[in-house]
């Protein structure tokens, strides 16, 4: 039996029978143990699993998000005080969350939360282009669907449903994903 | 299951998780948390098959060989140990 140090019979050993230890002229020999094949499929393997486990949070948050609910009915405006053609500003469904509500010259009631998809500056009622503009870095949204149609905007605005009670709008949901 | 296959299944499940980890960001920033836990599942179950081909695959290679190979003065030699 050698009296040799295991750590010296090992596969990085001066007397371990690998190829890779004992090549001789090799002035890179320490990144061949270490850069090698079998280190590279390592890495991609610890990567794809790292990419996997990195969804964990977010479905842990959505565990939650689904458990809340969001669907109380707010009043917003009676239906009396807000003329075709003209908007109402308030906050749906927290305090955070500033929205708008449009009576359209069509005589339809749309509302979105106010905040612009680019960089959340509040987003404004057009009446003569019947569009929802926002005047920081000039986005457009279309105001019968809240999708971005011109500007730096990429994404919908998230659309409040609205319900007339008797002859009152309430604010009953929202829909982020719409259109 | 060869260790080609295994390099294979590691490298698809590499383009399955990038994949999944966009769609998740964008389901939950979309407040779309069925979809949200369906990708996230997916990219879990992918990141376990990735784990246990990399055992697999280990299990290959560091398989201690039977056949020689010759030596540098022409012999047959020991087999390669594993690095």
């Amino acid at each position: 039996m050698s009296n040799d140090c295991p750590k010296e019979r090992g596969r990085h050993g001066k007397k371990s029978k690998s190829d890779m230890v004992n090549l001789t002229g090799n002035i890179e020999q320490k990144d061949d143990m270490t850069l090698n094949r079998r280190a590279f499929l390592k890495t991609a393997a610890g990567a794809s699993m790292a990419l996997g486990l990195a969804t964990v949070p977010f479905s842990l948050r959505a565990m939650v998000g689904l458990a809340e609910d969001d669907t109380e009915h707010v009043e917003i405006v009676q239906l009396d005080q807000l003329p075709r053609g003209e908007s109402v500003t308030f906050n749906y469904p927290t305090e955070n969350d500033p929205s708008i509500l449009v009576h359209t010259n069509d005589g339809e009631l749309v509302a979105y939360n106010s905040a612009c998809t680019h960089l959340m500056c509040p987003v404004f009622y057009e009446k003569e282009s019947e569009t929802l503009l926002c005047p920081c870095h000039k986005g457009y949204f279309d105001l019968k669907s809240g999708h971005p149609i011109a500007g730096p905007p990429q994404r919908e605005l998230p659309l409040i449903e609205v319900e007339v009670i008797n002859g009152t709008v309430y604010a009953t949901g929202r829909q982020y994903r719409h259109g | 299951m060869g260790k080609k296959t295994c390099w294979g299944i590691i490298f698809v499940t590499i383009a399955i998780n990038v994949v999944m980890l966009q769609w998740t960001v964008e389901a939950w920033l979309g407040r779309e948390y069925e979809i949200t836990l369906v990708y996230s599942g997916v990219a879990v179950v992918s990141a376990f098959i990735a784990f246990f081909t990399l055992l697999q695959w280990r299990k290959l290679e560091y398989k201690t060989g039977t056949e020689k190979k010759p030596d540098a003065s022409g012999q047959s030699g020991e087999t390669d140990q594993a690095v």
